[in-house]
């Protein structure tokens, strides 16, 4: 009985703690709703909304005459005006550049795309070299950078366009066939409509993702696992640094003089240092328990299914809890905890949780980026994770468990030996 | 006050590697007595209590509580005492009344019973209209009757207060010291360290001398008075170090000690009358000047100063 009330003691002080309140709780949720808003929230059916991005193209571009009036900067003002993309691009047109850049700097426009005058020629000339200028908002970052993304791939496509044009040109001017310019633009076409199928069916081309961002369920889905992922290892991360933040409350209390107090109530130290160890673990699952609602809620996250998930997160729970009485059971006084609180757990844990923002699931091949995180207790923690928010089974997500409370047992084993020996009593 | 002891420190010793913190301490408390500690900071107080609250294990030596070895039977001595610690330890971020409630169920006190123990002692503490305050927002004087407070909720019958004055104004000591003669006169046995001469002499009915860890005197305040006999105390303060004139002052007839902190002296003599002229006089020829002199009746800092050499404040 006394060992709950410790915990439930320390647990209505932690919640008390609007410091703890804001780190452990406030900041992941930040972190959430920064990405959330960058991709501009959600649709009321639940996918990621993108805020049209207005742009001004100015078409300079000469078509070549020799080429049967082909005009490479009309093929991408088309495109740019094409109705796969009018849900994300709200495009107009200029003559001028410099009206175009003036609209952007007053703000009436997000990106200005001004496409040269020997767009074209370019095309046809292999020493040819044409700029196509992105002129942007530099407070805008998200908008101009899928603008950017989708010219660069529709010059990559040009581009490769022209080396096939060439080349077949070259291979039939070797039979000693004489083509055209209205032929070399048919080859030309005819290799880009290749490329851009070719693109589709292996699902690997980016164009092709955002052509279609407001009907594309699979788009909206992808987002919604990258901010799942984002949260999960926001919970993992703040979790450790919750279970070192309440560990640290024996050292605190030892300070402050209510744990040697304590120690002359008939409490005997095991219960004493139990109770504490309750409110570490309890805090965790109350933290990591509002932090998955409220993602759950507000970002549309899906957990997986319930089994797999209820074990990652009880691994979770009692390793981070561990981790956090073995990191603090090292520390002489709560002065150390600065560097220990700001430093290694920051490290640790930005390494452990590193795998999120390289794509990758922990320990899931990869090279270094996904191997290095298991050399960290939040890296198998976010392995369990994300195994099972991929839908994985208790069998997928057995191995990190059981490496979670392998860890969990060398932890709590030394940070309570170490702090039963420091406390000492009767 | 009876015959039974309620507390009994047989041959203490703690050591801390190297240092020896208490070296064979030996007294009686009796049931239902206030018996002081009196002794400079560091002598070794905290120490000896500490292990009578079972905080620290003896290195050698034994102390029991109304018959419970503080070694063997620790939980029976914890249920019988309450301690005061010489800090405040309390839960700054909780209101009194759930520091209260909290205690109390360390103290293995629940329902009606914790509820109304919490109220009574709200009560004695002066704080039942500001129970529900946070006592991060509380004046020190609020936050020391509260640490008080706590040790009483389980109605100990020895009470512990390890310095509860240091550091507070006046009024909340005059406070204190009412509250401990209240619970005393109603039976609990006190056992209270200081380093104020004056508390002790107020409070006590038995007085233990400590310093360097070892016990040096002990009895009732006449009794310890009369170690020191007819001896008067003469504070001096002089214009200049005094070390240029303690030797000379020690060679005056019917000196008996000489100690000195900066500018200030005191001086153990047989009659402060016949001894002055002669002290003025020395100064006057070592080139300093007395610049205020106060004679003082023996008491508990004259019994220090004799037995030690040093005063009481050092």
């Amino acid at each position: 009985m006394k060992v709950l009330d410790i915990a439930l003691k320390d647990l209505r002080r932690f919640l008390r703690n609007y410091f703890f309140l804001g780190l452990g709780i406030g900041v992941p949720v930040l972190v959430g709703a920064i990405f959330y808003f960058a991709f501009g929230g959600l649709a009321s059916d639940g996918r990621f909304n993108l805020p049209q991005i207005d742009v001004v193209v100015v078409n300079l571009d000469e078509p070549v005459a020799a080429y049967g009036n082909f005009s490479a900067g009309e093929m991408l003002a088309d495109f740019l005006k094409s109705e796969e993309l009018g849900g994300l691009l709200a495009v107009t047109e200029s003559n001028s550049a410099a009206t175009a850049r003036a609209a952007v700097d007053r703000q009436e426009a997000d990106v200005a795309i001004i496409i040269p005058a020997d767009l074209s020629a370019a095309m046809f000339d292999p020493q040819g070299r044409a700029v196509i200028e992105v002129y942007h908002d530099p407070t805008l970052t998200i908008g101009p950078g899928i603008v950017k993304s989708i010219v660069t791939q529709f010059v990559d496509a040009l581009t490769g366009s022209r080396i096939a044009a060439s080349i077949a040109y070259a291979q039939l001017a070797k039979r000693g066939v004489t083509v055209d310019g209205t032929t070399i633009q048919n080859i030309a076409m005819r290799y880009g409509e290749w490329s851009a199928s070719l693109a589709e069916g292996q699902g690997a081309g980016t164009l092709l993702t955002v052509r279609s961002p407001a009907g594309s369920k699979e788009q909206g889905n992808r987002l919604l696992a990258m901010i799942g992922g984002i949260m999960a290892s926001m919970i993992i991360f703040y979790a450790f640094y919750a279970g070192a933040a309440s560990a640290l409350t024996i050292l605190q209390e030892k300070e402050d003089g209510t744990l040697p107090r304590l120690s002359t109530t008939p409490t005997p130290m095991s219960a004493i240092l139990g109770g504490k160890l309750i409110a570490v673990f309890a805090l965790i699952i109350v933290q990591v328990s509002v932090l998955m609602a409220f993602s759950s809620l507000v970002f549309k996250t899906t957990w997986g299914a319930p089994g797999p998930m209820l074990l990652a997160i009880v691994g979770l729970v009692v390793l981070a809890g561990s981790f956090g009485i073995f990191v603090m059971s090292w520390l002489r006084d709560t002065r150390q905890a600065g560097i220990v609180l700001g430093g290694v757990m920051t490290v640790v844990g930005m390494v452990g949780i590193s795998s999120v923002f390289t794509g990758t699931v922990p320990g899931a091949g990869g090279g270094i980026a996904a191997t290095l995180p298991l050399f960290t207790p939040h890296g198998w923690a976010l392995r369990a994770w994300r195994l099972a928010m991929d839908g994985g089974g208790i069998g997928d997500v057995l191995l990190p468990l059981v490496v979670m409370l392998a860890l969990t047992a060398v932890f709590f084993s030394i940070g309570v030996l170490r702090f039963r020996k420091r406390l000492g009593g009767h | 006050m009876s015959d039974e002891k309620a507390i009994q420190v047989r041959d203490l010793h703690k050591y801390y590697g190297d240092v020896r913190a208490v070296q064979g301490v030996s007294f009686d408390v009796q049931a239902g007595e206030i018996f002081s500690l009196l002794g400079p900071n560091g002598a070794g107080k905290t120490t000896t209590i500490s292990v009578i609250s079972c905080l620290l294990r003896p290195t050698q030596g034994d102390v029991f509580v109304l018959g419970h070895s503080v070694t063997r039977e620790p939980m029976a001595v914890k249920a019988l005492i309450g301690v005061v610690p010489q800090e405040v330890a309390l839960y700054e971020d909780l209101s009194a009344r759930e520091n209260l409630t909290f205690w109390g169920k360390m103290y293995g006190l629940r329902g009606k019973l914790l509820k109304q123990r919490v109220d009574e002692v709200l009560e004695v503490i002066g704080l039942a209209d500001r129970q529900k305050g946070r006592v991060s927002k509380f004046s020190g004087g609020m936050k020391r009757r509260l640490n008080i407070g706590i040790a009483l909720l389980h109605r100990p019958q020895v009470l512990i207060l390890d310095e509860p004055t240091v550091g507070i104004d006046p009024q909340s000591r005059r406070s204190i010291l009412d509250s401990v003669k209240e619970l005393n006169r109603r039976g609990t046995t006190v056992l209270y360290t200081t380093h104020y001469m004056e508390e002790a002499q107020e409070l006590s009915d038995h007085i233990a001398i400590i310093d360097h860890g070892k016990l040096i005197a002990q009895g009732t305040h006449t009794e310890l008075v009369r170690i020191v006999g007819e001896l008067h105390r003469i504070d001096l303060t002089l214009n200049v170090e005094a070390t240029s004139v303690i030797e000379r002052w020690r060679a005056v007839a019917g000196v008996h000690r000489v100690s000195a902190e900066g500018g200030r002296v005191t001086v153990l003599a047989d009659d402060s009358n016949l001894v002055l002229p002669h002290l003025f006089e020395a100064a006057t020829q070592a080139g300093a000047r007395i610049t205020s002199v106060e004679i003082q009746e023996p008491n508990l800092e004259t019994v220090f100063l004799h037995l030690t050499g040093r005063a009481l404040r050092d």
